[in-house]
């Protein structure tokens, strides 16, 4: 009986989610936050040299490869504490949550660290991008432009709210879908319950 | 095919996340870093002018690569009523993935430490097989499961 109601097909509520959204959110916006601050440093105190693999690049790709396989990881979590079985819809909105947990994370860590422990982080880490750019064998006009473009996407109208307002669209999609690839692999569909 | 609505509501979503990813050109800005479309791919992509395509006159959201992911994911996507309609859970499917996968650790891999430059139409190719392999991949969670 006891078997057959842990396998059983069942809806889920907000709740029963957010131990596995929470935790695999928490662990992944740590490990991100905590990969963009080393590379950042790594930028502000690396030459300019004009290579495109700037720590900050660097960093940036690996932050978005890590980050995207959160939803697969919080669906595994999910099928190893709350339950085997789970519906294609369920890991989908699984998905979307870690990825909406670990953008409201981020931002809050990324705000503490610049406004208690490096108020100076922005400012610095802005100049060693340009640094970076400057030095780079590209058009002058290129080079204004993504300048410009830099000093405005970390500058202008990055409240906390716009961040995250515009952070959990597209983070908490890519890990819907991987959370799908996660439904394929770590969950039992309720018809294959018997 | 089961779950239509997901289905859709996902088809959705991937139309408008393409949709943004071609940047501000799109909505008659003069920049998109900067503008609510470089914002919303902000967390997801590192956003070099030089590896990104330009869209009306604004380069776009994301980089080459990022934009043939997403757009193969939604190409993969339009297809899976076909691939479920040939029968779908094809192997060939999951080798392909692998294939995706690897090919974009070797071309990043090779690119990095100078063995060759890739380019823009490179990544993009590559990032497009990745994302359509990928949709079809998922595409077996629509099968329909009460076959008889």
């Amino acid at each position: 009986m006891e078997e057959q109601d842990s396998t059983a097909e069942r809806n889920y509520s907000f709740g029963e989610y957010l131990p596995s959204a929470g935790i695999v959110g928490v662990i992944f916006a740590l490990l991100t936050f905590a990969i963009g601050i080393f590379f950042g440093y790594q930028q502000i105190n690396a030459e300019p040299t004009g290579s495109y693999f700037s720590p900050s690049m660097l960093s940036g790709v690996i932050i978005c490869l890590v980050s995207a396989f959160a939803g697969m990881v919080a669906v595994w979590h999910f099928t190893k504490e709350v339950s085997p079985v789970m519906k294609l819809g369920q890991g989908a909105v699984l998905g979307f949550l870690t990825g909406a947990v670990i953008i409201i994370l981020s931002v809050l860590l990324n705000e503490i660290w610049t406004g208690l422990i490096d108020a100076t982080y922005t400012e610095k880490i802005i100049d060693a991008t340009i640094a970076n750019i400057e030095a780079m064998d590209i058009p002058e006009s290129a080079k204004n432009d993504a300048i410009d473009g830099i000093a405005q996407s970390m500058e202008a109208g990055n409240s906390i709210w716009s961040q995250i307002f515009w952070g959990i669209p597209i983070t908490g999609l890519v890990n819907l879908l991987t959370a799908l690839i996660g439904v394929k692999i770590f969950a039992k569909k309720p018809e294959e319950t018997f | 095919m089961e779950n239509r609505r997901i289905y859709f509501g996902i088809l959705f979503a991937v139309t408008a996340m393409v949709l943004f990813s071609l940047g501000g050109g799109l909505w008659g800005a003069e920049q998109t870093l900067g503008h609510w479309t470089g914002k919303m791919f902000q967390p997801v992509c590192h956003q070099n002018p030089e590896r990104s395509f330009y869209f009306l006159g604004s380069q776009m959201a994301v980089n080459t690569r990022c934009f043939g992911i997403f757009s193969g994911i939604w190409v993969g996507w339009m297809l899976i009523p076909f691939y479920l309609r040939a029968g779908g859970g094809n192997r060939s499917v999951i080798i392909l993935l692998l294939v995706a996968a690897v090919a974009q650790i070797i071309d990043f891999g090779g690119n990095l430490f100078s063995y060759w430059t890739n380019t823009n139409m490179s990544r993009f190719i590559l990032g497009s097989v990745l994302g359509t392999a990928t949709a079809l991949y998922i595409g077996d969670l629509f099968k329909s499961s009460t076959k008889h």
